[in-house]
């Protein structure tokens, strides 16, 4: 089996390469007669001046209603069973809660141990331009447990977000007064973001958060640790 | 009226997508803030949709219907003055907000509680527009409604009535099942932001999600309202340069009635990943890619018209084939946002974006392009440069297809939409550089286009009455139409169709 970076983005590739070829040879399917007929058919003097009567074809017509009606169930059937994967966190997953604001993110951890993450700490504040992953002060960086599944419990206090795992691509969106949830794992450790996927203001571009993947010893220590970011400082970057 | 000021709008909307693509160059932040770039893409979204993709074709229906059936007029004249005149006032509203004070950040969508928060501009504003708009097009649609069931001169059944008309005919139905649904998210909206209601605002009981239930209720639908009768104006120019009858015209006309009815029952597919039940994502995932069927046959049914036909390649026919050709890269992309296990990773990224790009950006503008030369004759009496529209065509081709084709790949790399900045993923850098070259690219064929039908008003060459030899009522009577556009009602004869080729020569025998 090839290494997988991150799950459940298998699914998602599976299905992509379903879908990306039945979509090509419905393309050829159409493309190719369409071109033909073009040509074939082109009005010549002399040659091609009136067109030839054809009657419908009840044959051709109940042909082109019955395929693709079995292609979009087949489709609709295959997703649906990716999705009851994609979409249900393994028992034993890890949860963390993610809770959203205009504009960062808040994760907390099983013991009560709490990251934050601001639009302007993944930014610059010379260029006002994002850093690269590695650049962002450590401190905001939501660590993550490489080879073990998480299990997010998502909601918002201000207005919708949707928290999305790039390498993992799934999203789900944070709504106030609810709790949505989502899962993911990621299975090579290094630093990867999360971005906010639905429009919530100004800063909606910059509402990002770097995961810092590490095998699962130094995530343990790490969460024993104690606090890294302390209230003051997240009153500060309010 | 309708037609220059959507085609206005359309121009605004253009320059504004334009400053867009400007910032998406390069990653940060270039050109404006991220408060003008929201402003931008909120002008942009707004513009397009309702002032392009569903205002233009209410030009075409005021104009064409009564002269495709007959009629001297449509049934309540003032009635329609009065919806084109709230159009108006919508438009005097919509531009105000390009003011500097008036910002509204919200984008179409206008999700509550991010629509009720101060960030997101004056709500009141946003509600006025939307209401204003609604009423003039549920007048409109109800004008046209009984124009066509009531008006049509004797011999013109519904079967024989062209296929423009019926995909008109499910067009304003949609919008009058669906208008009330959005005016109601709305005034609720606007409720709860002045009159401390809790509809929507979860801190006070109100739930978020029925404002996207009530708002997609509406908004599904209404991108068939835009895309139908782009197919009806695809079938009739299709029909008439192959030089005979649309194939399966009675499935297509089915076809137009299927689609109209799934469009209602789709809305959660633009809710997928918003918490709504798990049951209820796969139950519309299933209903959402069946109106790929209905879709299927129509473009299958244009493709085996061109069978055995003599098919001439003027510009709207260019036109036409262009936009069939697009769209179904369009519509094979819209296939995979109905199943969740591949919209969780794209929803709410440019894969979104490029796919209704393809749909209305390229298939819906083409044909109405194509609209515009095939019945610029009708309208003028002038023929536009055949040079410059092809010219524009090929402009137009090259240009969308760099920009919108990369935004699938920058989308599938999971790029979020309403980004005005982007991290230096090289990758995501150099393909937003290249989208950016085929949108200049794109904005310079348009452009083109405008001004070819503009300058041709004056400079194009005298057309005949009946340029393309169609047997459509509208191309019987001089063009430009008289003041009344029949002096006495016509009556068809049996034998007459709108595409019975063989007629119309027969006529000309005669005389
Ligand atoms: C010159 C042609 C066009 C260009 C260069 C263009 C460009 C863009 C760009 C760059 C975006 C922003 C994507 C994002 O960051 O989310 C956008 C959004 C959008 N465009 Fe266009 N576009 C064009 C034509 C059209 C047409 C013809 C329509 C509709 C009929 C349309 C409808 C929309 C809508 C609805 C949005 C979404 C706004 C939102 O996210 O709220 N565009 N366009
Ligand atoms: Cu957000
Ligand atoms: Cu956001």
């Amino acid at each position: 089996m090839k290494e997988v970076l991150a799950y459940p983005a298998n699914y998602w590739q599976t299905m992509y390469e379903i879908w990306l070829f039945i979509a090509v040879v419905i393309y050829l399917v159409v493309f190719i007669p369409g071109a033909y007929f073009l040509v074939k058919y082109r009005y010549r003097k002399g040659v091609n001046e009136k067109a030839q009567h054809v009657h419908e074809s009840k044959a051709l017509e109940v042909l082109w209603t019955i395929i693709p009606t079995i292609v979009v169930i087949y489709l609709a059937t295959q997703s649906f069973a990716f999705y009851r994967i994609q979409r249900n966190a393994p028992e034993n997953a890890m949860e963390i809660k993610v809770t959203a604001f205009m504009w960062g993110w808040e994760f907390e951890y099983p013991n009560g141990k709490k990251v934050f993450s601001f639009f302007n700490s993944v930014i610059n504040p010379e260029t006002n331009a994002y850093l690269k992953p590695e650049e962002v002060n450590d401190m905001f960086k939501a660590y993550i447990p490489a080879d073990t599944p998480i299990k997010v419990l998502c909601t918002s206090r201000d207005v919708i977000h949707s928290f999305y795992v790039h390498p993992a691509k799934v999203t789900e969106d944070c709504v106030p007064g609810r709790i949505t949830h989502m899962w993911f794992q990621i299975n090579k450790p290094g630093e990867y973001w999360a971005f906010c996927r639905e429009y919530c203001g100004t800063q909606h571009s910059k509402m990002a958060a770097v995961l810092k993947v590490v095998p699962k010893e130094e995530f343990e220590k790490w969460l024993n640790e104690g606090m890294q970011t302390n209230n003051t400082s997240y009153k500060q970057n309010l | 009226m309708y037609g220059v000021t959507s085609l206005v709008f359309f121009l605004i909307a253009g320059l504004s997508a334009l400053a867009i693509r400007m910032e998406l160059y390069q990653p940060g932040l270039q050109y404006m803030g991220e408060d003008t770039y929201n402003k931008a893409l909120t002008i942009h979204g707004v513009l397009m949709q309702f002032w392009w993709a569903v205002g233009i074709w209410s030009s075409f229906g005021n104009y064409l219907l009564p002269l495709m059936i007959g009629a001297r007029d449509v049934a309540f004249p003032r009635l329609n003055a009065l919806s084109y005149w709230f159009f108006f006032a919508a438009s005097v509203l919509a531009l105000i907000t390009l003011l500097p004070g008036n910002h509204i950040r919200m984008l179409w969508t206008g999700y509550p509680p991010f629509s009720l928060n101060e960030n997101a501009g004056p709500v009141a504003f946003y509600a006025l527009i939307i209401h204003l708009l609604g009423a003039s097009s549920l007048a409109g649609a109800i004008n046209l409604v009984v124009t066509n069931l009531t008006m049509r001169a004797p011999g013109i059944t519904l079967k024989k009535m062209n296929l423009f008309l019926h995909s008109f005919l499910a067009m304003n139905v949609i919008q009058i099942l669906g208008v009330p649904a959005l005016a109601g998210a709305v005034t609720m909206l606007l409720m709860d932001k002045y009159f401390h209601t809790a509809f929507f605002d979860p801190t006070r009981g109100g739930d978020p999600l029925l404002y996207q239930n009530l708002f997609w209720f509406y908004s599904h639908p209404v991108v068939y309202v835009m895309i139908l009768p782009a197919f009806g104006v695809i079938s009739e120019i299709v029909a008439t340069f192959s030089r005979r009858e649309i194939f399966g015209r009675t499935s297509m006309i089915f076809a137009i009635w299927g689609i109209a009815i799934l469009g209602f029952m789709v809305w959660i597919h633009h809710m997928f990943t918003s918490g709504v039940p798990d049951w209820i994502r796969i139950v519309f995932s299933y209903t959402t890619v069946l109106i790929g069927v209905p879709t299927g046959i129509k473009i299958f049914n244009w493709i085996f018209t061109l069978y055995k036909g003599s098919i001439r390649f003027t510009t709207p026919m260019l036109y036409i084939l262009s936009a069939i050709f697009m769209f179904l890269i369009g519509g094979l992309t819209g296939i995979p946002l109905g199943l969740p296990a591949f919209d969780i990773a794209v929803h709410d990224s440019h894969f979104v974006v490029a796919h209704f790009h393809y749909v209305l950006g390229m298939a819906l503008t083409l044909a109405a392009f194509g609209g515009f030369y095939y019945w610029y004759p009708k309208y003028t009496g002038r023929m536009y440069s055949e040079l410059w529209a092809k010219v524009a065509l090929v402009l137009i081709m090259i240009g969308s297809n760099l920009f919108y084709f990369l935004q699938f790949i920058v989308g599938l790399e999971g790029m979020p939409r309403r980004y005005a900045d982007y991290p230096a993923i090289e990758s995501w850098v150099r393909l937003h550089e290249l989208q950016t070259v085929g949108a200049m690219i794109l904005g310079i064929g348009i452009a083109v286009a405008v001004l070819n039908l503009v300058f041709s008003t004056k400079f194009g060459k005298k057309a005949e009455d009946n340029p393309w030899q169609s047997p459509s009522l509208e191309w019987l009577i001089p063009s430009p139409p008289p003041p009344h556009n029949f002096d006495k009602t016509p009556h068809m004869p049996e034998d007459w169709d709108p595409y019975n080729y063989e007629w119309l020569e027969k006529q000309h025998k005669k005389q």
